[in-house]
């Protein structure tokens, strides 16, 4: 159920997160995230400037891939339950890719009525190649 | 021949400033990551929800720029520009969830400048820290930004 309560008493080491599609990108997805971020670095929006950058054309903010895997564990744990999220961005994003979110439960621990559960996650495109690697951690909620 | 950028920025704090958070900014930036969460968008949801409000989504504070303190700055400290640059890593701590309406201090530093030659050629890898405070000085979020020069 997207949007459900997980509670920590249901969450296991090598529990996967459920996978988030997203894409295949388009240009009005990068000049809207531009907008909304506040990063109108031409790399992602004008091609010519990103060919003469030696970069090969326009790709994705790194932190739009970013935003989605933190939607992805927003979808499974609930909004407001992120405590840390961070990433290397492994690869570059590009117009038409499709990006997968994933995760895998590394360790859970509770501390003072704080549950926490911590995951690897990464993002990777339509041939399997990460293009975010990371690691995440989440507080839930527990049934007690 | 690489570029020489100035690593004597390691240490500078830029000044602090404020953001306020605009509702609709945190509705477009959902919306623009493709982000349909209702604590996110509906007010409705969010004056039901723990927080009395909608709350913004975990990677929301990349918004939260001036600049005299962004990376435009940190380029114009360095002395290079924006065509050489890309973003190697990211972190966000988030202490509690921000919300529309408050307003928060930002205070970033540059931490650590460093080089490293990778299978593209030489880069200087620039580590920033971000502290936001909401305006009793409690820390409610720390960025961490990585930013790659292409030398």
């Amino acid at each position: 159920m997207k949007y459900g309560t997980v509670y920590v008493d249901d969450v296991k080491v090598g529990d996967e997160l459920p996978p988030l599609v997203k894409g295949p990108i388009q240009q009005i997805q990068l000049t809207r995230y531009a907008g909304a971020s506040g990063d109108f670095n031409p790399i992602h929006q004008d091609d010519e400037f990103a060919r003469a950058a030696g970069m090969g054309g326009v790709f994705a903010h790194g932190m739009l891939s970013m935003g989605f895997v933190a939607q992805a564990l927003t979808d499974w744990a609930g909004a407001g339950s992120v405590r840390k999220l961070g990433v290397r961005f492994a690869g570059l994003v590009r117009l038409k890719d499709t990006v997968t979110c994933k995760g895998r439960v590394l360790a859970i621990s509770s501390k003072d009525d704080v549950h926490t559960v911590e995951l690897e996650v990464w993002a990777e495109n339509q041939r399997g190649e990460k293009v975010v690697t990371g690691k995440a951690a989440v507080a839930l909620p527990s049934r007690a | 021949m690489p570029i020489q950028i100035n690593k004597g920025v390691v240490g500078k704090e830029f000044p602090p400033y404020v953001v306020t958070v605009e509702r609709g900014k945190i509705k477009e930036f959902a919306r623009a990551i493709g982000d349909a969460n209702p604590f996110h968008l509906d007010d409705r949801v969010g004056r039901a929800s723990p927080w009395g409000d909608i709350i913004a989504p975990p990677t929301f504070t990349i918004t939260f720029r001036d600049e005299t303190a962004d990376t435009g700055a940190l380029l114009r400290e360095l002395g290079t520009d924006i065509s050489r640059v890309l973003h190697g890593e990211q972190e966000f701590e988030i202490f509690r969830p921000i919300r529309p309406g408050e307003s928060y201090v930002c205070r970033s530093k540059v931490l650590d400048v460093y080089e490293k030659t990778g299978k593209s050629g030489p880069m200087a890898f620039v580590v920033r820290e971000t502290a936001i405070t909401d305006t009793t000085n409690e820390i409610v979020a720390t960025m961490r930004h990585i930013t790659v020069v292409r030398l």
